[in-house]
């Protein structure tokens, strides 16, 4: 008797340990190796023969910041993140909010009609804007007939046609976090809010939200890494002349220089990992107070 | 603090009505009990006096003013769940303020009324706790103070009390009922617990199916139940059946009641369990006495159920005084006074009786 007693703790802690074990050394080989060939490959040399010159060096990281083309690049991915996750919050939350309250029997229908897109892969998702948006897609073609426009109205390959399609993306994502947390906070709390004299928008500010930071929190994560690192959107939507990171790491990979491809890379994972810190900074500061 | 009348309220969902024709008067001060079988319409009713669910028919009116159209933030209603439905990520004085907030009183006022309603049950110390951090009978207590601080005109509670343990129960019971008396605030309280409805409430409303089918004071419906759903519904009662003959309810059993007013045709009798005397010897005087024999004994410490079967197809239960002394047992031939029951009619459990 005693001596269960006595082990019971050894025993839960090799049991853990036991548990733990596979994943960390998953994690260690499939991710930090890697990582930090990667890291080691970003301060090598390139070298048109050899392509890939041992060294210690900052170079590819100071031809990053210097080159206009890249810091172009490098802040239209920011830019466009933060816009996309933005207004993945603004659309996805009400759509979340209706998710998780509906009383319908189809409810399972709307989360699966949420879901279904991402069955998709990006390249064809791509491909059906393509015929949505191009000059003689159905956007355009349907403007011309209504007599809205004259012409030909090109949306694909720009700006716009991008951040359309990361969204279509992402929302999927951002909704599904936030209904499964919504579905947590009981209805009786926004009646009670309700019942003490709150209308909907101060019950929505002062009750909901901040109850659903932690999934506000948690899409907001995933739809800005996700953004941040498009590469099929950007690409097909965008067209050869937009610029976002990861193609950019992408061309350079193919032009085999792998050193400053390495180099980008490392810049796009640290300045996600610095702003998703931030925002999560600047919320809490927010809403503590 | 303000009269609260519902005029003919309906609340139909497809071709069922949840609630039927609900016209209650509750003047000022009073707290009315809602009490019925579950899923009879206590809670859509409530909610519809709440606000939450729009009626399909009928009228609401709070002080005199028609609030049938008003949203649930304008009706000035103070509401107490069976969960408590504290506001997780507020301290219990910021859960206690919010009702002030919205009235945008001035901070210091706040401070002190919040003050003051957390005293009221007796929780001033904790103020600065979080909900979670509280047992469920505390909970509850921050929930009354916090729909009494902002003074509504009609506090709703549906349930409160069905998630605390017997103990705590009879403590926030009484604590519910005292403040609501002090502050003279109109309250209706949904409750499924018999106990609790007899206790605290001024006045009872019986429902079943969506309809009420009784109101009145705690004695009015247990001495002059008006059905026998009622009769069975608020305290308890036996029920013997048979036919009327020369003004005597006789049973299939063969048993010939004397009852205080005919009616025709088959009739049931409901009989108290504490009106029924049980002895040994056939009594001295009494009316409907019959033999019979104790079927089943179940000691409740100061009161004894008796389960005396009168004719095999006629039972009553009997519930005596234990004085102490030698205790009726399983076979015992006894006598069992019944006294004049209440008769109704036996074709419909909600029809008038005598
Ligand atoms: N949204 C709804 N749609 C359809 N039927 C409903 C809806 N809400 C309630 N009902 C039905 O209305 C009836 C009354 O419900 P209500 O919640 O008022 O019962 P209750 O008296 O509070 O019961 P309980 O004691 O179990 O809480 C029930 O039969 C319920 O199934
Ligand atoms: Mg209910």
């Amino acid at each position: 008797m005693t001596d269960a007693t006595a082990n019971a703790p050894a025993r839960t802690g090799l049991t853990a340990a036991a548990l733990v074990g596979p994943a960390t050394v998953v994690v260690a080989l499939g991710v930090l190796g890697p990582l930090l060939l990667l890291a080691k490959y970003s301060v090598n040399k390139y070298d048109p023969y050899e392509f890939m010159i041992s060294a210690f060096s900052p170079e590819n990281y100071v031809q990053f910041f210097t080159d206009p083309f890249y810091l172009a690049a490098f802040w239209t991915t920011i830019r466009i993140s933060i816009l996309c996750t933005l207004v993945c919050i603004v659309l996805g939350f009400p759509l979340a909010y209706v998710l998780a309250r509906t009383q319908s029997r189809f409810k399972n229908l709307m989360i699966i009609g949420v879901v279904v897109p991402l069955f998709v892969g990006n390249a064809v998702r791509a491909a059906g804007w393509m015929t949505l948006l191009g000059s003689r897609g159905f956007l355009s073609v349907s403007l011309e007939n209504l007599g809205i426009t004259s012409g030909s109205t090109e949306i694909m390959y720009s700006e716009l046609a991008v951040i359309l399609g990361i969204i279509a993306v992402n929302l999927p994502y951002m909704v599904l976090t936030l209904q499964s947390v919504i579905e947590g906070i009981s209805r009786n709390l926004e009646e009670a809010a309700f019942s003490m004299g709150a209308g909907p928008w101060t019950m929505f500010r002062r009750v909901l939200w901040p109850m659903a930071l932690p999934g506000v929190a948690a899409g907001t994560i995933l739809t800005f890494i996700l953004a941040m690192n498009a590469y099929a959107t950007p690409v097909l939507l965008g067209g050869p002349e937009f610029h976002m990171m990861a193609p950019v790491i992408y061309d350079q990979f193919q032009l085999n220089n792998w050193p400053f491809s390495a180099a980008v890379a490392f810049i796009l994972m640290a300045s996600t990992l610095a702003l998703t810190v931030a925002a999560g900074f600047a919320t809490r500061q927010r809403f503590r107070a | 603090m303000a009269r609260l009348e519902l005029n003919a309220l309906t609340k139909r969902y497809g071709d069922f009505h949840a609630a039927r024709d609900v016209s209650l008067d509750v003047p000022e001060g009073e707290f009315l009990v809602l009490l019925g079988p579950s899923g009879c319409g206590k809670t859509t009713t409530l909610r519809m006096i709440a606000g939450f669910v729009e009626p399909t028919a009928g009228s609401i009116s709070i002080g005199g003013n028609d609030v049938t159209r008003l949203p649930p933030w304008k009706r000035n209603t103070g509401l107490v769940f069976q969960n408590y439905a504290l506001f997780p990520h507020m301290t219990v004085a910021e859960n206690v303020a919010f009702g002030l907030e919205m009235r945008k009183m001035s901070k210091a006022e706040t401070a002190e009324k919040v003050r003051g309603a957390l005293d009221l049950v007796q929780l001033g110390h904790l103020a600065d706790r979080y909900p979670r951090q509280m047992s469920g009978g505390q909970q509850q207590r921050v929930a009354l103070a916090r729909a009494l601080v902002f003074r509504p005109d009609v506090l709703l509670l549906d349930e409160p009390l069905s998630n605390l343990d017997a103990k705590l129960r009879h403590e926030v019971r009484i604590e519910i009922r005292a403040l609501q008396q002090r502050l003279g605030i109109t309250a209706v309280m949904v409750t499924h617990d018999q106990e609790e409805a007899l206790t605290m409430s001024d006045r009872l409303v019986v429902m079943s199916e969506g309809q009420v089918r009784q109101v009145g004071t705690q004695r009015e419906l247990y001495e002059t139940p008006a059905s026998r759903f009622v009769a069975g519904f608020v305290g308890r009662s036996s029920f013997l059946e048979g036919e009327l003959r020369d003004g005597r309810l006789v049973t299939s059993g063969g048993l010939a009641i004397e009852v205080s007013k005919p009616i025709h045709g088959p009739v049931t009798a409901a009989l108290r369990p504490e009106r029924i005397a049980v002895s040994a010897e056939p009594p001295a005087e009494g009316t409907n006495v019959f033999p019979g024999t104790v079927e089943l004994v179940s000691y409740m410490g100061g009161l004894i159920d008796l389960h005396v079967r009168l004719s095999p197809s006629d039972l009553v239960v009997a519930q005596v005084s234990n004085q102490g002394g030698t205790l009726p047992a399983m076979g015992d031939r006894v006598f069992a006074s019944l006294g004049t029951p209440a008769v109704f009619p036996a074709s419909d459990p909600h029809a008038r009786g005598h």
